[in-house]
C-alpha cells in the first residue's frame, strides 16, 4: 500500500515540477547536459509564428489549438489565400477528434475520474459509452467542423471520412450515416476506419430493433468488400461490442463474426475474447444453462502472449474471473490465472481497480473450493503484496478456516486485517469473534482467543473514544466476555458485564450461564449473586432458572436468599412461593 | 412409455454384454450396434442383417466384420468347448437362403423360423444370456416380434425360455438403439441454450457427426449426467465455436491481397489511438530497474555500457579526414612561407578535437581567400601565390 502511495507520490511531485516549468519557460533555458535531454526542456504551448500564414495555420494545429487554428483559417480565408487540401484535413481532424471543443490542457494532472466501468454493473454499462466518448449527444449542430467542411473546395474522401468519425465519435449518428450517403453519391471510397465508425453508428441507433441493426450491419459489411476495403481488428471488435447490446439475439451473429474473423486471419485479440465472454455471460442467470464457451475461449489462447492491440484489452481477465467465480469453476480459474502469468500478460490486468476486482474473486473461488492448506499459501503470496482484501474477502477466507476447522489462524488474519486497515469494520469483527466464541478450545487457544479478543475490546473503546454515540453490538459483547471467561482472565470478564449495563445491550444465556459456572468455579458467592441481579434488571426470562441454581449450588446467607427471592418476586407470586419453598426445602 | 424406456436406455446396452469380458470392447461393440437404422419397422431387417454378418463369421472366420468382432472374440474365448457344435451349425447356415425382405413376420414365419433359428444359435454361441433378462424390456417391442421370437424359441431344441429372451433382448437392442438415435439429437437440442440458438442455423449433419460422441457417452454410462451433459455439449460448442458458419462476407484471398499503401503521415486519429494501446500495457513501475529502464528511455540516464561518443555522430566523418588536412593544401604553393605557415595551421587543425571536418576545412579556404586578397603585398615581398 505504502509503495504505492510513495510511487503516486513521485509522479505528481513530476507532474507539478514539469508544469512549473512550461509556465515560466525562459527561466529555465539552461542546458548542461551533454547529450540533450530533450524530455527535461520546457515544452512550448504558445504557438511562435505570428504573421497569417498556412505555416501558423499548421504550427496551431499541431498545439492543439482549436479556437486559434479556426480563427486562422478564417482569417487566411478572408486574405485570400487558399488553405491546401492536406491542411484543412488536418483541420478537420482536429475539429473532428475534439468535438469542437478544446482539448483538455490539464488532463496530466487531474487524475481520470471518469466514471470507472465496474464490470458488475455491465448491465448499466451498456446504455454508456466508453469514458472516452462523452454521454448523449455532444456535436452541436453548425458547429465549426461542418461550417469548415462546407468551405472546403474539393474534399476528398479523406475529408467525409474524418467528418464521418467524428460524427459518430460524438454521437450524431443519424449526421454520420447521412454523410456517408453523401460519400457514397460523390462516389469516393471510405476507408476502414469510417467504416467502423458507421458500424458503431448503425448500432448505436436507439430507433431500430436488433434484428434490423444486424442487417444494417451486414449490408455496411457486404459494402466494404464491394468496395475493397480491407477490414482489420477494430472491425471485429466493434461489431462484437455492439453486438453486446442485443443480448441473446446477438449470440449467433457474435460467433459467426468470430469465425469470420479467423477464417481471413485476422488475430483476435484479448479484447475480442473479452467481448464474446460479455455477449455470453451477460446476465448471470444460472437457471438458465450457463454458455460452455468459455472454456473454448480458454483452450484456444491458454499459452498465448499477447500484445495490446485494442484499448479495451485490458478488460479481460477481469471478466473471465467474473465467469469463473460464477460458475465455480476452480479449473477454469487457474487456467485463466496461468494465462496471466504467461510472459507479459500481466500487463493486461488494468488499473488498481480492475485488479483488486481481479484478485478477490479468485480469492474467493479459492476460499470456497480449494483446500485449506492451498488457500492458505495463496493467501500468504497475494495478501498484502498484490492487492489488498475488502472485508468480504476477509470473511470467506475466515468462513473457509472455519469449515477447515483451523480457527487457530484466526488471530493471526485479525493482526493483518489491522493492517490493511479493516481495523473498524464491524462486520469483520462481529465475525471473528463469533468464530472464536462458539465452541470450547484447547486452552493455548483459548489464550490466543482471548488476547485477540482484548484487542479488538480496545478497538472498540479507541472507537468509543471518537464517536460520541457508543455503538457495540451485543454480539461482540456477549463474544468477548465468554473468550475471557474460557482464557481464565476473569477479571476482565466481570468488568465486562458492567460495560453490558453502560452500553444497554442484553447479555445473552449462554453467557449468564457460563459465568455462573465460573462463579461457581471461584466460589463464590457474591459473584453468582452479581449475575442474577444482572438478569434480573434486565427482566430475562432465565433470571428464574439462575436464581434456582444459586440456591441449589451455592451456600448463601440468609440475606442474600431474602434479596434473591425480592429479585425474583416481581415476575410472579407462584414462583416467589416456590422459591421460598425450595429454600425452605434445603 | 417411450420416453421412460430411453431414459433407462443408457443403462441398458451395457447390461447386454454383462458377462462380456471384454470392458473396453463393450463400448464399441455398442456403437457399431449403434449404427443400425432407424425405426421398429426395420427390425426385421436387423435380424435379416444379422444372417449376412452371420454368414461371413460363420464361413470366415478371418475375415469377420467389425459388429461381431468383438463379440465373437469375446465369446470364442469363453466358449471354446462348443467348437463342434458350432460346426454343425455352420453346415445348417451355409445351406440357408437369405430373403431380404420386408415382409410380414407372421406370414414368413415358417421360412424365418428357420433362419432365425440359426440365428437363435448364433446368439446363443456368440454370446452368453444373462438368466435375469428384464422384463419389462419386451414390452417395447410390438406384439408381432414377441410372438415371432417364441414361437422360435419353440422350435428350438435348446432351452426355450433363454432363447426367446435372448431374441428378444437382441430385438429390443436395436429398438433402443434406433430410439436413441431419434431422441439423442433431441435430447441434445434440449440441453443449452447455444444448441437451442444454434439449432435454426444447424443442419441435420451436426446432429448426425455428433451423434456417435453422444451415443458413446450415453453407453459409457456416466454416473454423474451434469459432467456428461457438459462434455458432451463442451465437444459440441467446440466445434461450434472454431467451426460452423461463417457471415462469408470477407474473401481470404481478396484480404490479403497486398495494396500498394500510400505512405501518409499518421493523422490525429492514428496518434491518440496508439496514445491509447500504450495507455492499455501501463502498470506502475514494480521496481527500481523498471525505473531505470523508463529514465534510460527517456534520455535521462545514460546507456551502458558507456559510449563515449553517445549523441555525437560527427557528420559521419572519420578520424583520417581530420588528421591528414595536407589534401586540402593543395592550391597553396609548395614552398616558401605561406606553405610553411599553412603546414603549421593544418598540424594546429588536426590537433584540435573541437572542430568538425566542415569547420576545418572553412579555416583552410579562409586563409586561401584572404592570400589571394593580399596578392600585392606578398608581391612587394616577392612570394609566389596563386
Amino acid at each position: 500500500m505504502e509503495s504505492r502511495l510513495f510511487l503516486l507520490a513521485k509522479k505528481s511531485g513530476e507532474n507539478a515540477a514539469k508544469f512549473i516549468i512550461n509556465l515560466h519557460p525562459k527561466y529555465f533555458q539552461k542546458d548542461i547536459a551533454e547529450p540533450h535531454i530533450p524530455c527535461l526542456m520546457p515544452e512550448y504551448f504558445e504557438p511562435q509564428i505570428e504573421d497569417i500564414s498556412e505555416a501558423a495555420l499548421k504550427e496551431r494545429i499541431k498545439l492543439k489549438k482549436v479556437k486559434a487554428s479556426v480563427d486562422m483559417f478564417d482569417q487566411l480565408l478572408q486574405a485570400g489565400t487558399t488553405v491546401s487540401l492536406e491542411t484543412s484535413n488536418s483541420l478537420l481532424d482536429l475539429l473532428c477528434y475534439y468535438g469542437d471543443r478544446e482539448p483538455s490542457t490539464d488532463n496530466h494532472f487531474q487524475q481520470s475520474e471518469k466514471s470507472e466501468e465496474l464490470e458488475e454493473d455491465t448491465g448499466e454499462n451498456d446504455k454508456k459509452s466508453k469514458a472516452d466518448d462523452q454521454f448523449g449527444v455532444t456535436w452541436r449542430a453548425k458547429n465549426n467542423a461542418e461550417r469548415i467542411f462546407a468551405l472546403i473546395p474539393e474534399k476528398n474522401s479523406y475529408s467525409y471520412c474524418t467528418m464521418i468519425r467524428g460524427m459518430v465519435k460524438h454521437r450524431a449518428l443519424v449526421q454520420a450515416l447521412n454523410l456517408y450517403a453523401e460519400l457514397l453519391n460523390n462516389r469516393l471510397q471510405a476507408d476502414v476506419y469510417t467504416f467502423n465508425a458507421l458500424i458503431e453508428a448503425t448500432a448505436l441507433n436507439m430507433n431500430e430493433k436488433s434484428e434490423d441493426k444486424w442487417n444494417n450491419i451486414l449490408e455496411l459489411l457486404k459494402q466494404m468488400a464491394a468496395q475493397k476495403v480491407k477490414p482489420n481488428l477494430q472491425t471485429f471488435n466493434n461489431i462484437l461490442k455492439c453486438l453486446r447490446r442485443f443480448h441473446a439475439f446477438g449470440r449467433l451473429p457474435g460467433l459467426q463474426t468470430f469465425r469470420e474473423m479467423k477464417a481471413i486471419g485476422i488475430e483476435p485479440s484479448l479484447a475480442t475474447y473479452h467481448h464474446v465472454i460479455q455477449l455470453f455471460y451477460h446476465h448471470e442467470n444460472p437457471s438458465k444453462g450457463s454458455s460452455r464457451i468459455i472454456y473454448d475461449i480458454m483452450n484456444e489462447i491458454t499459452g498465448q502472449k499477447f500484445t495490446p492491440k485494442d484499448p479495451d484489452d485490458d478488460m479481460f481477465f477481469q471478466s473471465a474471473m467474473r465467469v469463473c467465480s460464477f460458475l465455480r469453476d476452480l479449473e477454469l480459474a487457474y487456467q485463466v490465472h496461468g494465462l496471466l502469468n504467461t510472459g507479459d500478460n500481466w500487463k493486461f490486468i488494468g488499473p488498481d481497480h480492475r485488479r483488486n476486482f481481479y484478485y478477490s474473486k479468485f480469492f474467493s473461488l479459492l476460499c470456497l473450493m480449494e483446500q485449506i492448506d492451498v488457500t492458505l499459501k495463496w493467501y500468504k503470496d497475494l495478501v498484502p503484496s498484490v492487492f489488498f482484501p475488502r472485508s468480504q474477502t476477509l470473511i470467506d477466507l475466515l468462513q473457509a478456516l472455519d469449515v477447515a476447522n483451523r480457527l487457530e489462524v484466526i488471530p493471526q488474519i485479525w493482526k493483518d486485517s489491522k493492517e490493511y486497515g479493516h481495523t473498524f469494520r464491524s462486520d469483520l469483527k462481529e465475525e471473528i469473534l463469533m468464530l472464536m466464541a462458539r465452541d470450547q478450545h484447547p486452552p493455548e487457544l483459548q489464550v490466543a482467543f482471548a488476547d485477540c479478543a482484548a484487542d479488538i475490546k480496545s478497538t472498540y473503546e479507541s472507537q468509543d473514544a471518537r464517536k460520541t454515540a457508543p455503538d457495540w453490538p451485543a454480539n461482540s459483547l456477549n463474544c468477548i466476555a465468554v473468550l475471557f471467561l474460557r482464557a481464565g482472565r476473569t477479571q476482565e470478564a466481570w468488568k465486562m458485564l458492567g460495560l453490558f449495563r453502560k452500553h444497554n445491550k442484553i447479555p445473552g444465556n449462554k453467557l449468564l450461564n457460563e459465568f455462573m459456572d465460573s462463579a461457581k468455579a471461584s466460589n463464590s458467592p457474591a459473584q453468582a449473586i452479581e449475575v442474577v441481579k444482572l438478569a434480573g434488571a434486565f427482566s430475562l426470562p432465565i433470571c428464574e432458572a439462575l436464581t434456582q441454581r444459586v440456591m441449589a449450588d451455592f451456600a448463601i446467607s440468609q440475606e442474600q436468599k431474602e434479596a434473591l427471592g425480592n429479585l425474583t418476586s416481581p415476575t410472579s407470586d407462584s414462583d416467589s412461593d416456590s422459591d421460598s419453598d425450595i429454600s425452605e426445602g434445603i | 412409455m417411450l420416453p421412460r424406456v430411453s431414459a433407462v436406455r443408457p443403462l441398458r446396452p451395457l447390461s447386454c454384454f454383462p458377462l462380456c469380458s471384454g470392458g473396453p470392447e463393450v463400448p464399441a461393440a455398442a456403437t457399431v450396434l449403434l449404427g443400425a437404422p432407424h425405426g421398429t419397422a426395420r427390425t426385421k431387417n436387423n435380424v435379416q442383417r444379422y444372417f449376412g454378418t452371420n454368414n461371413t463369421i460363420c464361413s470366415k472366420k478371418d475375415e469377420q466384420p467389425a459388429s461381431m468382432h468383438e463379440i465373437s472374440k469375446e465369446t470364442e474365448s469363453q466358449e471354446s468347448v462348443k467348437e463342434n457344435t458350432k460346426k454343425d451349425l455352420l453346415d445348417i447356415i451355409k445351406g440357408m437362403k437369405i430373403e431380404l425382405s420386408t415382409v410380414n413376420v407372421q406370414t414368413t414365419k415358417p421360412s424365418s423360423t428357420r433362419q432365425l433359428k440359426s440365428v437363435e444359435a448364433t446368439i446363443n454361441r456368440l454370446q452368453k444370456a444373462p438368466g435375469d433378462a428384464p422384463k419389462k424390456r419386451t414390452k417395447s417391442l410390438s406384439p408381432e416380434l414377441v410372438a415371432a421370437a417364441s414361437a422360435i424359441a419353440d422350435f428350438l431344441p435348446f432351452d426355450k425360455q433363454t432363447t426367446k429372451s435372448e431374441l428378444l433382448r437382441q430385438l429390443q437392442q436395436h429398438e433402443e438403439v434406433s430410439k436413441a438415435q431419434k431422441n439423442g439429437g433431441r435430447a441434445k437440442i434440449s440441453v443449452s441454450n447455444i444448441i437451442s440458438d444454434m439449432k435454426v442455423a444447424k443442419s441435420a449433419t451436426i446432429r448426425a457427426s455428433t451423434r456417435p460422441v453422444h451415443q458413446i457417452q450415453f453407453d459409457e454410462g456416466s454416473d454423474d449426467y451434469m459432467s456428461q451433459k457438459t462434455s458432451d455439449v463442451k465437444k459440441s460448442l467446440r466445434k461450434n465455436m472454431l467451426k460452423g458458419k461463417r457471415l462469408n462476407i470477407f474473401d481470404l484471398k481478396a484480404v490479403t491481397e497486398e495494396t500498394s499503401e500510400t505512405e501518409t503521415t499518421p493523422s490525429l486519429w492514428d496518434i491518440e489511438f496508439a496514445k491509447q494501446l500504450a495507455a492499455v500495457n501501463e502498470q506502475p513501475l514494480q521496481n527500481g530497474f523498471a525505473e531505470m529502464i523508463q529514465w534510460t528511455k527517456d534520455g535521462k540516464l545514460w546507456e551502458f555500457p558507456i559510449n563515449n561518443e553517445a549523441g555525437f555522430d560527427d557528420e559521419g566523418s572519420e578520424f583520417h579526414e581530420h588528421i591528414f588536412l595536407d589534401i586540402h593544401l593543395k592550391d597553396f604553393p609548395k614552398q616558401g612561407p605561406i606553405r610553411h605557415f599553412m603546414e603549421l595551421v593544418t598540424c594546429g587543425l588536426s590537433k584540435n578535437p573541437y572542430l568538425s571536418v566542415k569547420q576545418k576545412i572553412e579555416h583552410i579556404e579562409w586563409f586561401r581567400n584572404y592570400f589571394n586578397e593580399k596578392q600585392d603585398i606578398l608581391k612587394e615581398n616577392g612570394i609566389e601565390f596563386n
